[in-house]
């Protein structure tokens, strides 16, 4: 058994690997709008976090992955609770009421914009106490089993999230999803430890040897180093927003230099050359983007 | 069309994969050679792609021709065509932009989407090939600037777009392609090769009867013929001289209305005529059946002076001769005097270089404050790096940006904006430099607006000298050249007008920054302007002011832009646009009759008509149409029935209530006649002049260049090199002008040059005519008064 070379969608094929770029609706960044009409030239596929795909007006003419939004459960004021067995993502706001996030509202967004879906899941950041980190994995995984038991449209491929702090972990997190109809699985929460790679190889690994046949996708690394070696290791796909992150802050992956004070084309030029470099997507050879110089290792490691 | 039908040039594009290669490619094949059939292939592998492509072409025809083409060609998909700076209000029928998955545009029109760039960021992105035909535009001093400034922004905004660039003739192609950072291809391959001859004349005199043979000759053989000659004066002539020896003849220049221009060429398509006689309007673009074309002149006008035809021009001009499928032959006759060699050097395609003028100081400015305005550019560095990838800087022919940001920032263009937390200064565009960008004109015809509208004196201004001061600006075209011989009929139009500027001479040359014929030029568009508010009739215009229709449109179009620029200096800003409004019981500000003005010139309404305009909801178009039915301004309309109003067609009867009131409601503030002018019209006199020479001959003269050549004289300057001899009977000129029997120019020229002391006391004592008080057209022409003080 091994997994698929590729991934059927409602509005086409993703092939494998492949590098998923982030992107954002809404005001608050900018410079996604810009980017943002590019990417069906370089990307198979887009990445949108359920917070931004809530403020999309018009849907990218590529495959839509959508994830839970579970991350924000590392943000300040936000708890998980156990509520009739599955997890639910509790945020508070520092003015206003809380808003929580449920199984149940991911999954109806996700039928109804999403090709690509990811359960909910809740991230256990380093120096998370074992019990709070044990109970964050175990509702990860009953979110996973109640979405898979729930999905309603066919033709939405749905990816079980595993959360885990250790090949062992993680290998646990990946044995309750075997035989149980996911389309893929998704491996969060390794953003955080990127710097050691040994410890995401192992995890990935892990997560591998459970589950054989199904695509691994790894969230938010993006590095072109770190990315190499996680397809090099078997993984399907990853997505990140380093490319355009960085290139807001003058950050290149392709040269040393890039001027200091960029301009918004510029920083749209930039945005581009880093998604280029990071995903080896194939562009024009009179394109106008700085992919000159070798890859600067060095290159802060990607966020998701 | 197979592999096998391709052309050998085409073959071997495609055999390169050049037009699938991912490279910028710079295509130089000759006129009918199969370019455009290579675009449509490029376009082809877009659109298979999902991708959008467009095609930029400097001429309206061409795009409108394509259009119509393509429709078939490409018809899975919808194209459209985008002409001109703007969609005018009312004939919007275009594609929308983000339907449209082939785009035709002029430059103009994609300089507009790329000035308001977020506004178009729905289509912008996915256009993945653009394609540049006719290229060495990017030379034109005029349009090619903004060319280039708009593909600069485009392949910023777009770094994934490839560009095609097409031209026939191109003397530095090799340059261009590395400025692009593409390949180049070259083919002298044409399907059907052009022979190009020289037919000799030796009296200029001679000219018309030696292209009649020519012409004669090619008809005789079953083809047609293209005379290309300078002026559209000359065109109307000789085609009338060709039509008088029998053969069936028309002119054709831009000075033609559109469909008259579209009419004759259906007659010439048709066959029914044998030979158009045409300025540079049909130098590119149009496909004729020509087998012969002719270059009569050699010389072209540029603005200035007449100066050589460039061999590019001359080949492009050849070029349109022996078009695949319309003739099977093709050939060149070039007119040349016995006495000169000067046109052989046309009989090979050694083009000129293709050189920007964007580093030009009015080109770089507004280029600059358009990067500003848009907010692609913020910074002075910025700028720098946008514009050090043109193709000015890269023919290191960029003055240093820094010097433009200065002058932009001293003008009151730009200004610099302080940032909190030590960030570094930003560069804005003040509200003056947002009007030129949004209305697309120079920066110095928005300053030149400001200044004048400014002064006190502004407050008296008649719409006429709204409209002198209008036409003043950089961007209103065409200029109207005046001929010594329509000044007396300019004078009757004068006489017209009322003019509270052209009263004192000195303070109208100071405010219009011109004197002499340059002013009679705006003297000219101006009278134009308001005969067409007065009569609403471009033909009619034409026929009173000896003005082309097409001129009259063009003008119209151009002064749009420039009013609506003078509109918004003059509108209020801050506290006092905060204000609310009271109850206007003065006459109209300068503020409204500008507005009024504007809305006059859009539609081609008086200042009675105008009026309706002053209510809400009564656009130009209706005024017009309640003025055909005799409601003509607002009192009109405050005393008709409903009933009568709501019988125009579109004119609900409720609506017809509601427009009544209004002018109701007005007509205490505003009356039928509140724009009227009163005062008296203005005075002209044609001043008096010594009979032995006819005055503006000897002015002419003035000008000519005379070189000795053995006994004879060689007098060149003028539109055609002439020979002057000394024979039996005294000197003669081998012009028409002395084969009439008058003392030429050319003539007076080499009197001059010999020292003849009467002529020299005449142009002394044409220096120092005096004038009266009113205005002297004649002086104004001969440019006397610079001529005194120089």
């Amino acid at each position: 058994m091994s997994p698929p070379t590729e991934i059927q969608t409602r509005r086409g094929v993703v092939p494998f690997p492949a590098y998923l770029p982030v992107t954002t609706f809404g005001k608050k960044y900018p410079l996604d709008d810009l980017v943002r009409p590019y990417l069906p030239r370089l990307a198979p596929a887009v990445m949108v976090s359920l917070h931004y795909a809530r403020q999309m007006t018009m849907p990218p003419r590529i495959p839509l992955f959508i994830d839970s939004g579970g991350f924000a459960a590392l943000f300040k004021g936000s708890r998980v609770e156990e509520q009739r067995g599955l997890g639910v993502l509790v945020v508070q706001p520092e003015k206003g009421e809380a808003e929580t996030l449920t199984p149940s509202e991911v999954l109806d967004f996700q039928e109804r914009h999403a090709d690509v879906a990811f359960t909910l899941d809740f991230p256990v950041p380093p120096g998370t106490e074992p019990d709070e980190a044990e109970r964050r994995l175990g509702l990860t995984v009953a979110n996973a089993l109640w979405a898979v038991r729930n999905r309603r449209r066919p033709d939405l491929r749905l990816y079980a999230c595993v959360q885990a702090w250790d090949a062992e972990s993680a290998r646990r997190c990946a044995r309750s999803y075997a035989g149980q109809g996911f389309d893929g699985v998704a491996i969060g929460g390794l953003v955080p430890r990127a710097r050691d790679l040994d410890v995401v190889l192992e995890i990935v690994d892990a997560v591998r040897s459970e589950l054989p046949d199904l695509p691994i996708h790894v969230f938010g690394l993006g590095n072109p180093t770190t990315v190499r070696a996680l397809f090099e290791r078997g993984v399907q796909s990853v997505d990140s927003s380093s490319y355009v992150k960085l290139a807001a802050s003058g950050i290149s992956w392709g040269r040393e230099q890039v001027p200091r004070d960029l301009s918004p084309p510029e920083r749209l030029r930039l945005a581009l050359s880093n998604l280029a470099i990071a995903s080896g997507a194939t562009v024009g050879l009179g394109a106008q983007l700085w992919l000159g110089g070798a890859v600067r290792p060095s290159s802060p490691a990607g966020g998701g | 069309m197979s592999p096998l039908s391709l052309n050998p040039a085409q073959l071997d594009v495609d055999r390169r994969g050049l037009l699938s290669c991912g490279f910028h490619c710079v295509l130089q094949m000759p006129t009918g050679s199969g370019k455009t059939w290579l675009a449509e292939r490029a376009v082809d592998e877009v659109l298979a792609r999902g991708g959008r492509a467009l095609y930029l072409t400097p001429l309206r025809a061409q795009a409108d021709e394509l259009q119509e083409r393509w429709l078939e060609r490409f018809a899975a998909v919808p194209v459209g065509a985008y002409s001109g700076p703007r969609a005018r209000a009312g004939t919007r029928t275009e594609v929308p932009y983000h339907r449209a998955r082939v785009l035709i545009m002029t430059p103009e029109r994609l300089d507009a989407c790329t000035r308001w760039w977020r506004s178009h960021w729905s289509w912008l992105p996915e256009v993945e090939l653009v394609v540049v035909d006719e290229f060495h535009l990017l030379a034109d001093p005029s349009r090619g600037p903004r060319l280039e400034g708009t593909l600069g922004r485009l392949r910023r905004l777009n770094p994934l777009a490839r560009v095609l660039a097409l031209s026939a003739t191109l003397g530095n192609r090799e340059e261009l392609a590395d400025w692009l950072g593409g390949v180049e291809y070259s083919s002298d391959w044409r399907p059907i090769p052009l022979h190009w001859r020289t037919v000799r004349y030796r009296r200029a005199q001679d000219k018309p009867e030696v292209v009649s043979d020519v012409v004669r000759a090619c008809v005789g053989g079953g083809g047609r013929s293209l005379v290309f000659v300078q002026s559209r004066r000359r065109a109307e002539s000789l085609a009338l001289h060709l039509a008088a020896a029998g053969l069936r003849a028309r002119h054709h220049h831009a000075g033609l209305a559109g469909p008259v221009r579209r009419s004759v060429e259906q007659s010439f398509r048709s066959g029914a005529l044998d030979v158009l006689v045409a300025t540079a309007t049909l130098e590119m673009g149009v496909n004729l059946p020509v087998r012969q074309v002719v270059l009569y002149d050699l010389q072209a006008f540029d603005g200035v002076d007449y100066r050589p035809l460039p061999v590019w021009s001359a080949w492009q001009r050849g070029g349109r001769a022996g078009r695949p499928g319309l003739d099977d032959r093709g050939e060149v006759v070039l007119l040349a005097p016995t006495w000169s060699r000067e046109a052989d050097r046309y009989l090979t395609p050694r083009f000129e270089p293709i050189r920007s003028a964007l580093g030009q100081p009015a080109a770089l400015a507004e280029q600059v404050v358009t990067e500003v305005a848009t907010g692609l550019c913020r910074t002075e560095g910025q700028l720098t790096r946008a514009l050090g990838d043109s193709l000015a800087a890269h023919q290191r022919r960029l003055p240093p940006i820094h010097g433009a940001v200065r002058t932009m920032l001293d003008a009151g263009m730009l200004a610099i904006r302080e940032r909190e937390d030590d960030r570094a200064p930003q560069l804005v565009a003040t509200r003056l430099g947002r009007i030129a960008v949004r209305q697309m004109l120079a920066p110095e015809t928005v300053l030149r607006l400001a200044r004048s509208l400014e002064g006190p004196e502004a407050q008296h201004w008649t719409f006429f000298d709204l409209l002198l001061v209008a036409c003043a600006t950089p961007d209103a075209e065409p200029r109207l050249p005046v001929d010594f011989e329509e000044l007396d009929e300019l004078s009757l139009l004068l006489g017209r007008e009322r003019s509270s500027l052209l009263t004192d001479l000195g303070r109208a040359e100071a405010t219009l920054g011109c004197s002499g014929r340059p002013l009679l030029n705006l003297v000219k568009m101006a009278v134009c302007m308001r005969t067409w508010t007065r009569t609403g009739s471009v033909e009619e215009v034409a026929e009173e002011t000896g003005a082309y229709p097409f001129e009259v449109q063009r003008l119209r179009e151009s002064l749009e832009r420039v009013l609506a620029a003078a509109q918004a200096i003059v509108a209020p800003v801050g506290e006092e646009a905060a204000r609310p409004t009271l109850v206007v019981t003065d006459e109209p500000d300068l503020r409204e009759r500008i507005k009024a003005l504007s809305v006059m010139v859009e539609a081609g309404l008086d200042e009675e008509v105008v009026t309706l305009t002053l209510l809400p909801g009564i656009g130009p178009a209706l005024a017009r149409r309640l003025a055909l039915v005799g409601l003509s301004d607002i009192e009109e309309l405050a005393v008709a029935e409903p009933d009568d109003v709501a019988a125009i067609r579109g004119i609900a009867h409720g609506r017809a209530v509601s427009l009544v009131a209004a002018a109701e409601d007005l007509l205490p503030t505003r009356s039928a006649w509140c724009f009227k002018e009163s005062g008296p019209t203005l005075r002209t006199t044609q001043g008096t002049w010594p009979p032995e020479v006819e005055p503006y001959r000897l002015f002419r003269a003035i000008e000519l260049k005379v070189t000795k050549r053995g006994a004879a004289w060689l007098v060149t300057g003028g539109s055609d090199p002439h020979r002057v001899e000394r024979t039996q009977a005294g000197l003669a000129c081998d012009c028409p002008d002395h084969a009439r029997g008058r003392t030429c120019k050319h003539l007076l020229a080499v009197r001059l040059a010999d020292g003849d002391p009467r002529l020299q006391q005449l142009v002394d004592q044409l220096g120092h005519t005096a004038t009266t008080g009113d205005l002297d057209l004649h002086a104004l022409w001969l440019d006397l008064s610079r001529r005194a003080s120089a």
